[in-house]
């Protein structure tokens, strides 16, 4: 296994450090280890590619670090706050106020309009112009025609940019993107991650990108290989963010 | 077909998950009106086969205040038959201590009963126990008497004037349903002994009957047919055993009209949670009926294979229902021993049970076909793409032609099997109407929800009024389901609020506390002497009385008139009837006028005009009454609108004075005395005129607020199963939505939401909806029972908001507590399973 190097964050802060990080769970034929002592530190800004064959984790890293799954044992830090003690609902305020996430299979609320949907982060957070800047995020993402239209209605890419919209209207520090293009066709799926890259470089947030797309994992600054629960290597590559889709 | 039953097998071998809500319901509903329908049938074939005994005999002559002729007797003995008299009245039973008790006295001769034996306490033969022994005649009582009086086997008791010696307990008597004892306990004595008690005075509200056996039961209709012929115009009311107890049948009908209108309400409920069990689960279903339109499977294909399913499911809850409804009845016949006053014939009757059948088969299909016949109109494209069914897609022609047939199917069978046609009609269309009034209620809700999502400044509130409002909510269903339960409850509980206060809350205000009967013209002025005297009384009334017995109405005799159910009472036995100069205070005339005070011509009458309606009599027409065995004429002058429930004294007839003057006859009195001292003047009263009656109208209240409060609980029992069907159906509704919900809950707090926001959103969603399912259930209930109140009890109806409150606030914590039961599951789904990639 490669000596995994320090990294340092640009600015010199780190927005998700983790520490022995392990997750084992119940099963019929005994415990699965899922999490075999991950330790990680991503700074401030950064755009970090997780890379690795399927079952290897990089699902459960990411809803172990977006405080959706309890880690067995382990320390993990968001934004300088420790969040294993939290309680649930001191683990969605974090979400809400730090963390979006994309997944794969967009999962919005199939009853709600896609400005509804992208207005309940903002609105739960008591934001007053949630309605407007939902507008304006759905606007972003080139859907300001389709904004009564409930997710049914639109074509698997313009809901994922419904939930990339979602996902950037709070301006979270840190984005959680897993698997995005999973369902989308070639092309689709470029245009998507073009939006995503663009939008988070507008914003500077931070973006860990699970992916097994390694075209994909390029367009990160770091890629961090898992494999069968661990970190098995990082390699630093010169960041392609913001490159022309 | 074939692969349509081999699709539909396969399926049902993963199970039934998510039509459990539909067996249920149809089960519920099923086993309701089965086990309706087979105690009525019971209790029918109980009294066919104890009718004679009820009757006390295969005939009864009932002939009111006149003692039957010798004449009678004589026909009957000619024609091989064997008699016993029967004569019954209200007295006084006083014991030595002093201490008096209102009973019902029945006075029987040495062939009394002809039928059945009566259970004595201790045992002895009845000769022995009425017989007259040491110059004293024998007495025997319900024990009730016995423990009220303080008496004892040998102990003295007075009757009119006249000791007689106790001499047991009356345990049971085998013709006591046909000789009700309402108001007091029962005392049996020799009809030897009634002369000596000195009640028997013209006009005394007394009753003579005669029972007969005889020796051809088959001929005992031609009997009847000569003794009219040979005995026209008496007036006499003949029963055979087949109205042993009309009384007792009466309530049968009712009782059994109105469960089986309960089970129907529970069964439409039931009706609605299959309708809402079908959609939810063909939606969980989309995948498998798109795969299969995908892979060529026509819609009539898929439309078979999905009604295969349901109607496999279907039987299975309502056979369900019918073994429910078969057993139930063992069970009630135990319970109901004491109160029916013959035991149910147990068993086993198809009948009751194929029509409980028909029904939960009508309603599945009514409530499953529009679901059933919008899932197969999909297009397979349409399911993989949208998650939710487009809402305005529509069954087929035919199909909605076949559903409405169905429905009227359904309507027709339940008019067409209730013993009151109109009444089941009626409820038809009120059921109808409510669910098209809750349907509007749902479209206003949604309306309203949708203008106020943006005003509350809390984002869980706006989330909450959103779930009510947005594509594919429940809203409709769930307020239906608990509406019509609720609708029911709060009808019941103004209904019985209403009758409550009908009989309790009149009384402080106007009524008196005694009633007197049976005073002797010559005993007037000593009674008014004694109740001036006595300390606290007041409002002492006293009108004239006689007895009078309808013989015909212009011309047409008694039996004959065509009268309306409610009102053919009046036309057999004997009437109270009363004469004035001028009209009684608070006379309401609605037809005619008084005579003058001084009028002298042909006798006239002023008659209750509820009455008249019901015997198409108007002023003008003749009214034919025997009192003291002589015929009189009486014209209609007016007609009188009669609140009886003033329980001062009414009479249905009050004639003009003059000829009636001159009859014997007697006076009835009432008085209004101080709470303290009642117990004095009805002993100054009794001790003085022992032949006179006192009828405290507190016991009669209590009597029937006692007999009030046994059918209060009786229909509340039965209005809540509608409620039950309603929260099951709720729960249904509750536990379809609840994969849409947890995937919501969980997506809500992926974005951040926290678990009192989610919750706060729901308790809205729940909260609001059943206050609309209350306001709107209030306004039916308070239809509903203004109806009952106003055009079928035909009494006075009121308002009553604190009982229909309590009724609301409790159904809708109901429909909270269980709305959030189920949606505090979704709240605790774990979020990873269901937000990783599928």
């Amino acid at each position: 296994m490669d000596a995994i190097p320090p990294v340092l964050s640009p600015c010199g802060r780190t927005i998700v450090q983790v520490g022995n990080l392990h997750l084992t769970v119940p099963a019929a034929a005994g415990p699965v280890n899922i999490l075999r002592g991950i330790d990680l530190d991503i700074p401030d800004g950064e755009a970090v590619g997780i890379v690795g064959p399927s079952g290897s984790g990089k699902t459960s890293l990411l809803m172990v670090l977006a405080g959706l799954e309890r880690a067995t044992a382990g320390t993990i830090r968001i934004a300088g706050q420790e969040i294993t003690g939290l309680d649930e609902d001191a683990l969605a305020r974090l979400r809400r106020d730090t963390i979006g996430i994309v997944f794969q299979a967009f999962h919005l609320i199939p009853t709600m309009t896609a400005l509804e949907n992208v207005s309940v982060p903002l609105e739960l957070a008591g934001r007053r112009d949630a309605a407007a800047r939902a507008r304006s995020a759905l606007e972003s993402v080139g859907l300001g025609h389709r904004l009564t239209h409930l997710p049914g209605q639109l074509s698997g890419g313009e809901q994922q940019r419904v939930a990339l919209a979602r996902a950037f209207a709070p301006e979270p520090r840190l984005l959680l993107a897993d698997e995005p293009t999973g369902n989308l066709d070639q092309a689709t799926g470029e245009t998507v991650m073009d939006l995503l890259f663009r939008l988070r470089e507008r914003s500077g947030t931070t973006l860990l990108l699970i992916t097994h797309d390694a075209d994909l994992a390029a367009r990160c600054s770091r890629r961090i290989h898992l494999a069968d629960g661990r970190v098995v290597a990082i390699e630093v590559t010169t960041p392609i963010a913001g490159s022309p889709a | 077909m074939m692969l349509a039953l081999r699709l539909a097998r396969r399926e049902l071998r993963g199970g039934v998950r998510g039509l459990w809500i539909v067996l249920l319901c149809l089960a519920l509903g099923v086993a309701v009106i089965a086990a309706v329908g087979t105690l009525r049938e019971a209790t029918d074939r109980g009294l066919a086969a104890d009718g004679t005994r009820l009757l006390g005999g295969d005939l009864e002559v009932e002939s009111g205040a006149e003692p039957l002729p010798d004449t009678l007797r004589d026909w009957l003995r000619n024609r091989g038959a064997a008699l016993s008299d029967v004569a019954s009245m209200r007295s006084m039973a006083v014991a030595a201590s002093g201490e008096r008790q209102l009973v019902e006295l029945k006075a029987v001769d040495a062939a009394w009963p002809l039928v059945g034996a009566p259970v004595l306490d201790p045992p002895q033969p009845l000769a022995d126990a009425l017989g007259q022994r040491d110059g004293r005649y024998g007495l025997l009582a319900d024990q009730v008497v016995l423990d009220r009086l303080g008496l004892h086997s040998g102990d003295v008791v007075r009757l009119g004037t006249e000791s007689f010696s106790v001499r047991g307990a009356l345990r049971a008597e085998p013709d006591r349903v046909a000789t009700a004892a309402m108001f007091g306990a029962r005392v049996l004595i020799a009809q030897g002994a009634l002369p000596a008690t000195g009640l028997i005075a013209p006009g005394a509200m007394v009753q003579y009957a005669l029972r007969l056996t005889v020796p051809d039961t088959a001929a005992v209709s031609a009997l009847i047919g000569d003794l009219r012929a040979t005995f026209p115009d008496t007036g006499w009311r003949i029963r055979t055993p087949r109205d042993a107890a009309p009384g007792l049948t009466r309530f049968i009908d009712q009782t059994s009209l109105f469960l089986t209108l309960v089970g129907l309400t529970s069964l439409l409920v039931g009706g609605i949670g299959v309708a809402n069990g079908v959609r939810a689960w063909l939606e969980a279903r989309a995948t498998t009926i798109a795969t299969l339109r995908c892979l060529g499977a026509s819609s009539r294909l898929v439309f078979t294979v999905c009604l295969i399913e349901l109607l496999a499911l279907s039987a299975c809850g309502i056979m369900a229902g019918v073994v429910v409804g078969a057993a139930l009845p063992v069970l009630a016949a135990s319970l109901l021993r004491d109160v029916l006053p013959v035991p149910p014939v147990a068993g086993v009757y198809p009948g009751p049970l194929a029509l409980a059948a028909s029904y939960g088969l009508l309603t599945a299909a009514s409530f499953a076909l529009w679901p059933l016949g919008r899932a197969s109109r999909i297009p397979g494209a349409a399911l993989f793409r949208d998650t939710l069914l487009p809402e305005h897609v529509r069954p087929s022609r035919p199909l909605l032609a076949l559903n409405a047939l169905l429905a009227a199917a359904l309507i027709g069978l339940t008019v067409a099997t209730a013993a009151n046609r109109g009444f089941a009609l009626g409820f038809c269309a009120v059921a109808l109407g409510t669910l098209g009034l809750f349907r509007l209620g749902a479209i206003a809700l949604t309306r309203v929800a949708r203008s106020l999502s943006r005003l509350p400044r809390s984002a869980s509130v706006r989330l909450g009024l959103g779930n009510l409002h947005r594509p594919g909510a429940a809203t409709p269903l769930m307020l239906v389901s608990v509406g019509l339960g609720l609708s029911t409850l709060a009808a019941v509980a103004l209904i019985q609020g209403n009758v409550r206060q009908q009989v309790l809350g009149q009384m402080p205000a106007n009524a008196p506390s005694f009633y007197f009967v049976d005073i002797q013209n010559d005993q007037l002025a000593r009674f008014t002497a004694i109740v001036q005297g006595s300390p606290g009384t007041s409002d002492l009334k006293q009108v004239p009385t006689l007895r009078a017995r309808v013989v015909a109405v212009n011309g047409v005799p008694a039996e004959q008139v065509q009268a309306t159910p409610e009102t053919r009472w009046a036309l057999s036995g004997d009437r109270g009837l009363t004469y004035a100069a001028d009209p009684p205070p608070d006379t309401r005339i609605v037809a005619g006028a008084w005579w003058p005070p001084d009028y002298t011509g042909p006798p006239l009458v002023s008659f209750d005009s509820g009455l008249a309606k019901g015997w198409a009599v108007k002023v003008g027409d003749t009214i034919r009454v025997n009192v003291l065995g002589r015929d009189i004429d009486l014209r209609v002058a007016s007609l009188r609108q009669i609140a009886w429930q003033t329980l001062g004294m009414n009479f249905a007839m009050v004639a003009s004075p003059g000829l009636l003057r001159n009859a014997p006859h007697t006076h009835i009195a009432t008085v209004r005395v101080a709470g303290p001292e009642q117990a004095a003047l009805l002993r100054a009263v009794t001790d003085a005129l022992p032949n006179v009656t006192g009828i405290r109208v507190e016991d009669v209240l209590t009597a029937i607020a006692a007999l009030l409060s046994q059918i209060a609980i009786a229909l509340a029992a039965t209005g809540s199963l509608t409620l039950v069907a309603g929260a099951l159906v709720l729960v249904g509704a509750v536990a379809a939505g609840q994969r849409r919900r947890t995937q919501e809950a969980v997506i809500l707090k992926a974005v951040g939401a926290t678990r009192g926001q989610i919750r706060t959103a729901w308790l809205a969603e729940f909260g609001l909806l059943g206050l609309a399912a209350g306001v709107i259930a209030a306004l039916v209930g308070t239809a509903a029972s203004y109806g009952v109140v106003h055009y079928v009890m035909k009494t006075e109806w009121s308002f009553l908001p604190g009982t229909l409150a309590v009724t609301l606030a409790g159904c809708l914590a109901l429909v909270l507590v269980l709305g959030y039961a189920g949606t505090a599951q979704a709240l605790r789904a774990k979020a990873a399973p269901l937000l990783r990639n599928e």
